[in-house]
């Protein structure tokens, strides 16, 4: 049976791709740097023109298609989910280091339809390294598929996870109290690439046994959600098990030969997301970390 | 870099072959404490040549057992490893030079955790770390670099470090600018601690006085602002971040002389400064570093951070708050 998303997915990879060569182009030249909600929250021309260049193209071939696009919602376009067709899109993840020609820099994409995710593309543009995902259909880095790791045990891990661009106090020191809990497990050791998307396809393919993150948004994770999944692996909020009571939340299932996974639910507008290789590893880190709850992304705008 | 064919006698190489059950190692390294420039010259035309060729197998060594399963052993602490392939690959590498140069001498990661004595003398020396990264190793997470520095009168002379995983070679010779492939290198100048990203590794140490002392200092960083904190699993490729201005310092207490020599010398060469994490000189004995794209930016990190006790690669027994072996 053909797959009804299949040039859509076609699609998402061909122009990530293409953003992926803007990307590389704009690291020859000076990045003007201009800052969102902190000093440290950092924007640029490429991520704004990225997003537009995707949005546009997209808009071409299919035209009742929507959009969530970090950029977008920046000036002040919705980041409610509805059942249509949706990409999820983060132009730049890793402005950060695009900034710096730090080399992780991902274009990511997300597709969700009755708001749940199809498709996830995440390229790589320094590394050349496309990763994709299609529901059901298994999870793929240049081809090559992709299997979480077997480690079960917390001790013999590696750990990923990033700071975030929260500077208030009270997040970073939640932030840093989850830190010294979770290495003092102790785990083999903690890794910070600088973007959410990468950091979720280095558990995807085996080379860290989890990522945990809070204040991340939808566009970051949606795309790298599925391909864990797909790849074996789990979500599975910081608090652990069970999705928000909110009934707008965007469930990631994992489904894998018609069955539903051995993984949790999460809340992609929630902001926060344990991606693991297994139940058992999601679950420890579950016990380690001090939650916060950031603002949903689909909260209304203040006034 | 053009290579000159022909090279002998003043530009003496060693080129050493040992043949073993699975592999074959050529290095080609001059004679460097003539101070030969040309030779050096020479030996990264030759190592690039090496490398793209597929010669230089020592690192094929290391990127073959990438993908295996690997038996894991500990050191230090529960997060300090080392595989059969760092001690292959130390002894393959000592091996080699020494057959060549045998008045020379060497601080290799494994021979010192097997107990041989650790001490930087004027002699000309070689500080090597096989695997730098070998939690890293284990996982398949891919960044492993080969770390070869050569000191001579207790001064770093040249640094290599090849990223294998990449296949990025970086390297510096005292005095003749540091390179990535080919490229000069130069660090991001960067004066202002606020629009820095700073690279840093929580190390093998898992006591409580080193985890707090490690997560507070990079709480404190985060706070000043700083743009961003990055931690890719090695030290000797965390350092030459700084060197090719992807990252603006990197900081790190509790790791070994073997970690940075040679990245040292790479970072110092493509115009950054290296100290110790007090703001006095660096002292690569001492366990402490920061690399960093100015003076300004390391004196500032400088002020931020604390050190855990921690005693000097030189000294006898030194641990760094071990909590032994599980």
């Amino acid at each position: 049976m053909a797959d009804q998303w299949q040039s859509s997915m076609d699609h998402a990879v061909a122009i990530a791709r293409r953003a992926g060569e803007v990307v590389r182009e704009a690291l020859l030249d000076d990045r003007a740097v201009m800052t969102k909600s902190s000093s440290v929250d950092l924007v640029t021309q490429t991520d704004q023109k990225v997003e537009q260049l995707i949005i546009q193209s997209v808009k071409e071939k299919f035209p009742t298609h929507r959009f969530i696009g970090e950029e977008s919602v920046a000036a002040g376009e919705s980041c409610v989910l509805t059942d249509c067709p949706t990409w999820i899109i983060d132009p730049i993840d890793g402005t950060t280091n695009f900034v710096h020609a730090f080399p992780f820099v991902a274009v990511s994409i997300g597709f969700s339809v009755n708001k749940q995710v199809e498709f996830g593309v995440v390229y790589s543009c320094l590394e050349d390294k496309m990763f994709t995902a299609r529901r059901g259909k298994g999870a793929f880095c240049n081809g090559q598929p992709l299997e979480v790791s077997e480690q079960k045990d917390i001790q013999q891990s590696i750990v990923a996870t990033e700071f975030g661009s929260s500077r208030a106090p009270e997040a970073v020191d939640r932030i840093f109290c989850s830190l010294k809990n979770v290495l003092s497990i102790p785990v083999h050791g903690l890794r910070g690439a600088g973007t959410a998307a990468i950091n979720m396809c280095l558990v995807a393919s085996g080379c860290v046994e989890a990522y945990y993150e809070i204040g991340i948004h939808v566009w970051d994770v949606a795309a790298g959600s599925l391909i864990v999944c797909e790849a074996g692996g789990v979500l599975m909020d910081v608090e652990g098990n069970g999705p928000d009571a909110n009934t707008s939340c965007l469930p990631a299932r994992c489904v894998s030969d018609g069955c539903l996974c051995a993984g949790g639910e999460v809340d992609l507008m929630s902001r926060r997301i344990i991606a693991a290789n297994s139940r058992t590893i999601a679950e420890r880190l579950v016990r380690e970390i001090a939650p916060f709850r950031p603002p949903r992304d689909d909260a209304p705008p203040p006034n | 870099m053009s290579r000159t064919s022909g090279a002998h006698t003043r530009n003496t190489q060693l080129c050493v072959l040992l043949q073993s059950d699975v592999c074959l190692l050529h290095v080609s390294f001059p004679c460097f404490y003539s101070h030969q420039t040309s030779e050096f010259t020479l030996l990264v035309s030759n190592l690039n040549h090496a490398v793209q060729s597929g010669s230089l197998v020592v690192p094929q060594v290391v990127l073959s057992a990438f993908q295996q399963h690997k038996e894991v052993k500990l050191k230090s602490s529960p997060a300090d490893l080392v595989t059969e392939t760092d001690q292959r690959v130390e002894k393959i590498l000592i091996s080699a030079i020494r057959n060549r140069y045998p008045q020379h001498r060497f601080i290799g990661e494994e021979s010192v955790a097997a107990g041989e004595r650790l001490e930087l003398t004027d002699s000309p020396t070689w500080i090597i770390d096989p695997i730098d990264g070998t939690v890293n190793f284990v996982h398949r997470f891919p960044f492993v670099a080969i770390s070869i520095a050569f000191t001579f009168n207790k001064q770093i002379q040249f640094g290599i470090v090849y990223s294998c995983v990449e296949d990025k070679l970086f390297y510096a010779q005292r005095g003749g600018g540091a390179f990535l492939n080919g490229e000069p290198l130069y660090v991001s100048g960067q004066q202002d601690i606020s629009r820095c990203v700073v690279v840093t590794e929580i190390g093998a140490e898992r006591d409580d006085v080193a985890l707090s002392t490690t997560t507070s200092n990079i709480c404190r960083l985060l706070k000043l602002p700083v743009h961003g904190v990055r931690a890719l699993g090695t030290a000797a490729v965390d350092m030459c971040q700084v060197a090719t201005g992807g990252a603006d310092a990197y900081y790190h207490i509790g790791m070994h002389c073997w970690d940075i020599a040679a990245s040292a010398i790479i970072v110092q060469e493509a115009g950054g400064v290296v100290m110790d994490t007090d703001g006095s000189e660096f002292d690569m004995m001492s366990r402490r570093v920061i690399a960093a794209s100015s003076a300004t930016v390391a004196d500032r990190i400088a002020q931020v951070i604390q050190a855990f006790p921690c005693c000097r690669d030189d000294e006898d027994n030194c641990r760094c708050g071990a909590t032994g072996v599980n």
